[in-house]
């Protein structure tokens, strides 16, 4: 339940197309709350809403550069998309040994049929 | 998402095995049948507009959709819906049988998670053709970077 709760906030904040512009930039490389908005060409106060939608469903997450801590960036967090891949996996398991055993089924030999 | 398997068999006996013999191929237990510790026969009820159901001891039925495209030895189109769909909720699930080399490439894709009712909160107002797109090819694309980078 816990897991289908989450699912449904990823699923809710990546419906929006500003959103997953924002996703598909920290997918390269992590980066300011003000290169964001200016790449998607938005305000700073629109885009920190947005980024805040993120922050609450754990897609992303705000801190210091590697390198310089005072610069704060935002970052992309993989465990609500492990969340999503597990869902999917666990769908495409069923369907797979579903298969298999239907392949099992039609080549067993049969009675009174030529191969 | 889309599985795929080969069998050695013409494709008219891969559907004819798929759609008649189902409940002997199909998985048992809870992970792979609908209604629960109970016992049931699960059906292809021939033709569009049939059910895809399973039946138990004294006539109770789950009904897990209806076919909408029947096209023995090629291709059989179900709807999906599974007990914990929240009611309105239904997905699609496409199987085709297509003839090669020995016997039948079988492809099941099961997709329509597009289908999810129009108020459903993930799809915050997007039409169907923008939510579709972001399920198919976007979706698939972020989940496979995802999955490299996540092991």
């Amino acid at each position: 339940m816990q897991a289908a709760t989450q699912l449904d906030r990823t699923f809710a904040a990546l419906a929006d197309p500003t959103r997953r512009g924002v996703i598909e930039l920290l997918r390269k490389r992590p980066r300011r709350a003000g290169e964001l908005a200016a790449a998607l060409e938005m305000s700073a106060q629109a885009m920190s809403r947005h980024l805040r939608v993120l922050r609450r469903t754990g897609l992303v997450e705000e801190d210091g550069l590697d390198d310089d801590a005072r610069v704060r960036v935002y970052r992309l967090r993989a465990e609500p998309f492990a969340g999503l891949r597990d869902w999917i996996e666990e769908v495409e398991a069923f369907w797979t040994d579903q298969l298999s055993a239907f392949k099992a089924h039609a080549e067993r030999p049969r009675k009174g049929k030529h191969p | 998402m889309k599985v795929t398997t080969f069998v050695h068999v013409e494709p008219q006996a891969a559907f004819d095995v798929f759609t008649q013999e189902t409940d002997l191929w199909w998985g048992r237990g809870p992970k792979f049948r609908f209604g629960g510790a109970k016992r049931g026969v699960l059906h292809f009820e021939a033709g569009p507009g049939g059910r895809l159901f399973e039946e138990y001891d004294g006539g109770a039925v789950y009904e897990v959709g209806k076919i909408l495209v029947w096209e023995p030895g090629a291709r059989l189109v179900f709807e999906w819906r599974i007990p914990n769909f929240a009611p309105g909720e239904c997905t699609e699930v496409e199987v085709t049988f297509e003839a090669g080399d020995g016997g039948t490439r079988v492809v099941l894709e099961h997709r329509g998670w597009k289908a999810l009712r129009k108020d459903h909160p993930a799809r915050h107002g997007l039409d169907d053709v923008a939510y579709s797109r972001m399920l198919g090819m976007w979706w698939s694309e972020l989940l496979s970077s995802m999955r490299e980078r996540t092991g």
